[in-house]
């Protein structure tokens, strides 16, 4: 098992008033799971991203990932398992736009304490994992939309993390694109990475494996999917 | 992330932003080239003025008539008679020079040059280098036989006459009070100002030496006010001052009209003035680099506020909140301390360039340049500090979030 919550609670403190985000959730999530996280905004969802993240802190409960009780950790420590046990994709790609692709995905070996020689090799192998091998120089700005996610997706590969958190990963991108940052991740589940993500859109739900619904803060379905789009539509 | 990671990463990011860059280390350039230039000027200008002294002999005690209690009456001014009296007793002197002078012209019949006219002896170069251009300077016998013979220094002689060669043998009248007496020029001295003197040229006053003898021919109503006592050496200058002293009272019957001195307290006096001077005008200029500082430390708050989703990302990257603060507080060290590398060059060619013209030789002090280069890491330093780590410190999904 790869991520056990249990009863956790999230509240909201902002001073005249407390907001329960997320209450008494559990969850269990084994390896080489593909789960998509859904509900309408403010349903949660997100806030559970942020503490499955280690962005934030729960309020009450119990979080275990990789078998590292991590609701007790210290700010730098949770910075350590983030860099190392969880790889991020974004809505909003969230690359810096000063650095080429090559230089986004080797900022979390740079934080590993990575030599330059490694960081350049393993960046390279996964940007053409993602088949950007020809636009590795290139910066965020002089890439579509579609090719700034693949080069976040490799980012977020290139340290192994244990689990891939994706926030709404194809909110931002064409239908077209969509698919085809979808059949990447549909690939590397495939070879056994661990895959969360976020999203509203039921159709993007439709390519994983497993559904969690949230409303008000709690779960209130937990299924697999039937009917699962693989690879550009064809289904099974 | 290391060191020189941080430093590679924090260059591209200066880098990144030239224009913003190089108008935020403006502040510490000005700081740190005025200090630089004024430091330099000041320690060049003191030497200068101290190189004029360096003829001065170290072994003097200098004599005044000093008003301490009282008037200063007639018969309580020095005389000729003292000054042997002090060398005949007191068995540690070994020359006793006594001087009055006063301000006045010497003419010729076309021109003239205001002057500072000097009454000593023989002796006064025993106390004083004097170098001479041309002819000679005053001789016992000049002194004995009260002669009306005058040394005059090199900018008297060009301005009277074709210069230190065609002056010796000229005949020149000095003015004093409506007192005019005529001489015949002996010899030619270097400038006693000095360098000084050649900074300020032709209105520099001159100088010009006579026989003391004459002095109640020439301006009878000063008074010798000053002896300048050689000694063989200092070991006890102040038990001999004393003695001096007393020996003075006696003679006169009086107490408390004569102050015995090292001839050098004023130098240091001098000296210390201009070491004061020197910090102030360089306090002054340093103000403008603590204001150089805030410059960077508001530029800095900016940049982390524009870059609150790079941090953010950064933070889910992995950063650590000590990698962000490193990223910022290298970035301001970079900024400050190429600034102040650019400060310290413009520094030194300015004070070069001032130095030439008011013709100072300039004096950079190896650590003045240490000074500026590690003041302006503390700069970067401290003010860097509080952008950096309220960087450090920002909560990484509100990060995330930032538009």
């Amino acid at each position: 098992m790869i991520i056990r919550v249990e009863n956790l609670t999230k509240v909201y403190d902002t001073g005249a008033i407390q907001v329960k985000a997320l209450s008494n959730v559990s969850l269990s999530i084994e390896r080489k799971e593909y789960v998509a996280i859904m509900g309408a905004s403010g349903s949660g969802k997100s806030t559970l991203m942020n503490i499955l993240g280690c962005l934030d802190r729960l309020t009450d409960g119990k979080y275990i990932l990789d078998n590292v009780d991590v609701s007790t950790l210290s700010d730098n420590e949770l910075a350590v398992i983030r860099n190392k046990k969880i790889g991020f994709v974004f809505q909003a790609f969230n690359l810096l736009p000063r650095l080429s692709a090559l230089g986004n995905v080797e900022l979390p070996m740079v934080y590993a304490g990575l030599s330059k020689s490694d960081r350049r090799q393993k960046a390279k192998a996964a940007l053409e994992k993602v088949g950007l091998g020809d636009r590795m120089h290139h910066r965020p700005n002089e890439l579509s939309g579609g090719q700034k996610q693949r080069v976040a997706i490799a980012r977020a590969l290139v340290n192994d993390p244990a689990i891939i958190l994706a926030d709404e990963p194809t909110g931002n991108l064409d239908t077209k694109s969509s698919e085809e940052i979808m059949n990447i991740f549909e690939g590397l589940n495939n070879e056994g990475v661990t895959i969360v993500m976020v999203t509203h859109e039921r159709d993007i739900a439709q390519h994983t494996k497993r559904a969690v619904v949230f409303r008000d803060g709690e779960i209130i379905s937990d299924k697999q999917i039937e009917n699962r789009i693989i690879r550009g539509g064809s289904s099974k | 992330m290391n060191m020189a990671e941080s430093f590679i990463s924090a260059l591209q990011s200066v880098k990144a932003n030239k224009m913003r860059s190089f108008l935020t280390m403006l502040g510490i350039i000005i700081g740190i080239s005025s200090v630089i230039t004024i430091v330099s000027i000041g320690q060049g200008g003191k030497e200068a003025i101290m190189g004029e002294f360096d003829n001065l002999g170290t072994n003097v005690i200098n004599v005044n008539v000093k008003s301490l209690e009282g008037g200063i009456e007639d018969r309580d001014y020095l005389t000729l008679k003292d000054a042997q009296l002090v060398k005949d007793k007191i068995p540690e002197v070994v020359a006793v020079v006594p001087a009055a002078g006063a301000m006045g012209y010497m003419k010729t019949e076309k021109e003239k040059k205001f002057s500072e006219i000097d009454c000593i002896t023989h002796e006064f170069n025993k106390l004083m280098k004097v170098e001479m251009l041309a002819g000679r300077f005053l001789s016992e016998g000049d002194v004995e036989a009260a002669r009306n013979v005058i040394v005059i220094d090199e900018i008297t002689a060009k301005k009277l006459f074709k210069g230190p060669e065609d002056a010796v043998g000229q005949r020149i009248k000095v003015t004093i009070n409506d007192n005019n007496t005529n001489f015949t020029i002996i010899g030619v001295s270097e400038n006693a100002g000095g360098s000084m003197a050649a900074m300020f040229g032709d209105n520099y006053p001159g100088t010009g030496y006579v026989p003391i003898t004459i002095r109640e021919r020439i301006m009878p109503n000063v008074q010798i006010s000053l002896f300048s006592v050689l000694l063989e050496n200092m070991d006890n200058a102040n038990e001999v001052a004393a003695k001096i002293v007393r020996l003075l009272e006696q003679s006169h019957r009086n107490e408390g009209k004569y102050a015995a001195e090292e001839g050098f307290k004023e130098l240091d006096m001098l000296n210390n003035v201009i070491n004061i001077f020197t910090m102030v005008i360089g306090a002054i200029a340093g103000i403008s680099l603590v204001v150089g500082g805030i410059g960077v430390m508001n530029i800095m708050l900016v940049s982390v506020t524009e870059r609150t989703r790079e941090i953010g990302i950064r933070k889910a990257l992995g950063a650590k909140n000590k990698d962000i603060l490193l990223q910022f507080l290298t970035e301001s060290l970079i900024l400050c301390l190429i600034g102040g590398i650019i400060g310290m060059s413009l520094g030194i060619t300015l004070g070069i360039v001032v130095g030439k013209i008011i013709n100072i030789p300039l004096r950079i002090s190896p650590l003045v340049i240490l000074l500026a280069v590690g003041f302006s890491s503390a700069v970067g330093i401290f003010f860097g500090l509080y952008p950096a780590n309220k960087a450090a410190k920002l909560d990484p999904i509100e990060a995330l979030r930032y538009e």
